[in-house]
C-alpha cells in the first residue's frame, strides 16, 4: 500500500496573545493524526500554545495577481441573509522573508466560501496585501489546553536544540584547563 | 474585456515581478520551466534531508554520552522535519509527494552527493555538522531569498534550526582536536575524509553549470556555485586552523592580494563518478531507504484502517 494520505494545512499559535500563522502542511489519515504530525513537524522547539489543522482542500486562497485579474471580488455585494457560517481570515501583507505564509486577521459570518473571500478582500485590502486565505470554522480541528503539557511543553526542556547553548561554553572550559570526560567510540 | 495577454507578455510581467523582489505564490502565473526546475530542485533538496538522516542516524546507538545522544537524535529529527517542509513546498507546485518518494526509492531522483560517503568514526558525526551543515547553511541562506514564496519560507524555517547543527559539530570536533592523542587523531582523520566532498557540495564549477543564467534571472538561484564555495572556504579555513586541525590540501594558501584562501584543484572526476552511482555508499543508502519504507508499511496500513473506521463510525 503506497498511499500518501490527504494533506492538512497547519496553523500554529506561539502564545495566547499571538495570532495563528500558517506554517505548512502534513499528511495524515485523519484529523487527530494530523495534529500529532503537526506537533512533530512544526513544534520540535518552543514556542507553541495551540495548533489548528484543516484539510488542505478546505482552504480557499487568493493571490494579489488573481485579484487583479478578477476585480469583481471587490464589488460590493448586498448583505446575505443566508449567511450563517463562521469563516476565519488569514492574510499576508508583504513579500518580506518569513517562515509563515499567512497570519490570522479575524473572522466573518458568510453564506459560502466565495462570500467569505469577498468579505475578506474588501475588509483587508491594502496595496501591499498579497495573499488571502479563508477557512470555515467547521473545517478546523484544534488542539486544546489539556494537550499543552504533553504535546508542547516538553520542547521547553530540550535546550540542546537551541544554537545559543553552544556559545563558547565548552571552549572556555578547555582554556581554563577543564578536562574532557568523553571517550568517544568506546 | 481586455484581450488575454500572450505568453511573452506574461513572461515579461513574471520576470518584472521577480526583478521587483516580489514572491511568486501558488496560484500566480509562472512559466512551465520555472515550475519544473523548482520541483526538481526542491525535491532533490528534500531527498537530501531524508537520506541525510542515515549516515548520522547510524551512530545514535554509539554516542559516547547521553548529552551527545540527545543532540544527535534532535538533529536527525530536524532533518526529517526539514524534508517535510521541502516536500510541502514541492507539493504547492502540484507535485505529489508519493511520486517524489517513488523517484527517490527507484534511484531516478538525485540527492546531495555528500551522503554517498560513509561515517566511519564518531568524529564524522561532528565533522558533518561543522563542514556539511556549514556548507548547506551557505546554500540555504541564499535560498531564503528565492523568488518562490513557499520555497523561501521553508528555507527561513530550516536556517533557523540548522545553525544548531553546525554549532554542535564545531563544538564536538574542536573539543576532540584538543583532546587526547586518540581524539586528535580521530578528528584529523575525519577532516581528511570530509574536506574535499564538502567543497564539492556547492556543485560543479560555474563554467560547467549550464542552467545557471535562467535560474538566476528567475530568482531560483541567487549566487553562483563558485561564489558560495569561496565564501565557505574563507570562513571555514580559519576556524579549522584555530581548532588545531590540518587541512588536507598542500596547495592551500592565503592570497593577500584578493583576501581569499585558495585551494588546490578539486577532483571533479570523483564528483561525477559518485553522483552517477560509483560512490562508496550509493547502494547502501537506497537499500536503507527502501527497507525503511517497506518496514513502515504495516504502520501505514493500520493507521489507514483506523481512519476509515473512524469515518464509518462518524457517518452513523
Amino acid at each position: 500500500m503506497d498511499t500518501q494520505w490527504p494533506r492538512w494545512e497547519v496553523f500554529k499559535q506561539d502564545r495566547p496573545d499571538k495570532p495563528y500563522e500558517a506554517v505548512g502542511t502534513v499528511h495524515a489519515p485523519d484529523a487527530e493524526v494530523a495534529l500529532l504530525n503537526a506537533r512533530d513537524v512544526f513544534v520540535r522547539r518552543p514556542e507553541c500554545h495551540s495548533l489548528w489543522v484543516t484539510p488542505e482542500a478546505a482552504v480557499v486562497r487568493l493571490t494579489a495577481e488573481e485579484l487583479a485579474a478578477q476585480p469583481a471580488w471587490l464589488d460590493e455585494s448586498p448583505g446575505n441573509a443566508a449567511a450563517d457560517e463562521i469563516y476565519h481570515l488569514f492574510c499576508r501583507n508583504n513579500f518580506r522573508r518569513s517562515m509563515v505564509a499567512v497570519t490570522y486577521v479575524g473572522q466573518v459570518v458568510a453564506a459560502s466560501p466565495a462570500d467569505a473571500m469577498r468579505q475578506a478582500v474588501q475588509r483587508q485590502h491594502a496595496d501591499d496585501t498579497v495573499l488571502w486565505w479563508v477557512v470555515a470554522d467547521s473545517a478546523l480541528t484544534r488542539s486544546n489546553d489539556d494537550d499543552i503539557a504533553s504535546m508542547f511543553e516538553p520542547a521547553l526542556e530540550k535546550t540542546y536544540r537551541d544554537q545559543s547553548t553552544y556559545r563558547g561554553r565548552i571552549f572556555e572550559g578547555r582554556r581554563r584547563g577543564g578536562t574532557v570526560k568523553e571517550v568517544p567510540g568506546s | 474585456m481586455p484581450p488575454e495577454p500572450t505568453h511573452d507578455e506574461r513572461l515579461a510581467e513574471f520576470e518584472a515581478r521577480i526583478a521587483r523582489g516580489e514572491k511568486i505564490e501558488p496560484g500566480d502565473w509562472m512559466p512551465d520551466r520555472y515550475r519544473q526546475q523548482l520541483i526538481r530542485m526542491i525535491s532533490q533538496h528534500a531527498h537530501s534531508e531524508i537520506v541525510g538522516m542515515l549516515p548520522e542516524g547510524a551512530w545514535i546507538g554509539h554516542a559516547p554520552s547521553l548529552r551527545r545522544k540527545l543532540i544527535l537524535i534532535a538533529k536527525v529529527q530536524d532533518e526529517a522535519g526539514h524534508g517535510q517542509y521541502l516536500y510541502h513546498a514541492a507539493e504547492s507546485l502540484g507535485a505529489e509527494r508519493q511520486d517524489l518518494i517513488d523517484a527517490l526509492l527507484s534511484g531516478k531522483a538525485k540527492y546531495s552527493n555528500i551522503f554517498n560517503y560513509p561515517t566511519l568514526t564518531w568524529a564524522d558525526v561532528g565533522m558533518i555538522g561543522w563542514l556539511v551543515d556549514g556548507a548547506a547553511i551557505k546554500n540555504q541562506t541564499m535560498l531564503t531569498g528565492a523568488s518562490y514564496g513557499p520555497y523561501s519560507r521553508a528555507m527561513v524555517r530550516i536556517c533557523a534550526e540548522e545553525t544548531f547543527h553546525y554549532k554542535q559539530g564545531k563544538e564536538m570536533v574542536s573539543l576532540y582536536a584538543q583532546g587526547t592523542p586518540r581524539q586528535r587523531k580521530m578528528a584529523q582523520d575525519a577532516l581528511d575524509r570530509w574536506w574535499w566532498p564538502s567543497l564539492m557540495m556547492f556543485g560543479p564549477p560555474d563554467d560547467d553549470s549550464p542552467n545557471s543564467a535562467v535560474l538566476m534571472r528567475w530568482g531560483i538561484k541567487l549566487r553562483s556555485n563558485d561564489t558560495l564555495r569561496q565564501e565557505f572556504i574563507d570562513e571555514i579555513v580559519p576556524e579549522l586552523h584555530a581548532a588545531g586541525l590540518r587541512i588536507p590540501d598542500t596547495d592551500l594558501r592565503y592570497d593577500t592580494d584578493s583576501g581569499h584562501w585558495r585551494t588546490g584543484p578539486i577532483d571533479w572526476d570523483e564528483f561525477w563518478r559518485v553522483i552517477q552511482g560509483g560512490g562508496p555508499m550509493n547502494r547502501e543508502r537506497l537499500r536503507a531507504r527502501r527497507e525503511a519504507h517497506d518496514d513502515g508499511l504495516w504502520v501505514r496500513e493500520a493507521m489507514a484502517a483506523y481512519a476509515s473506521r473512524l469515518a464509518v463510525t462518524s457517518d452513523q
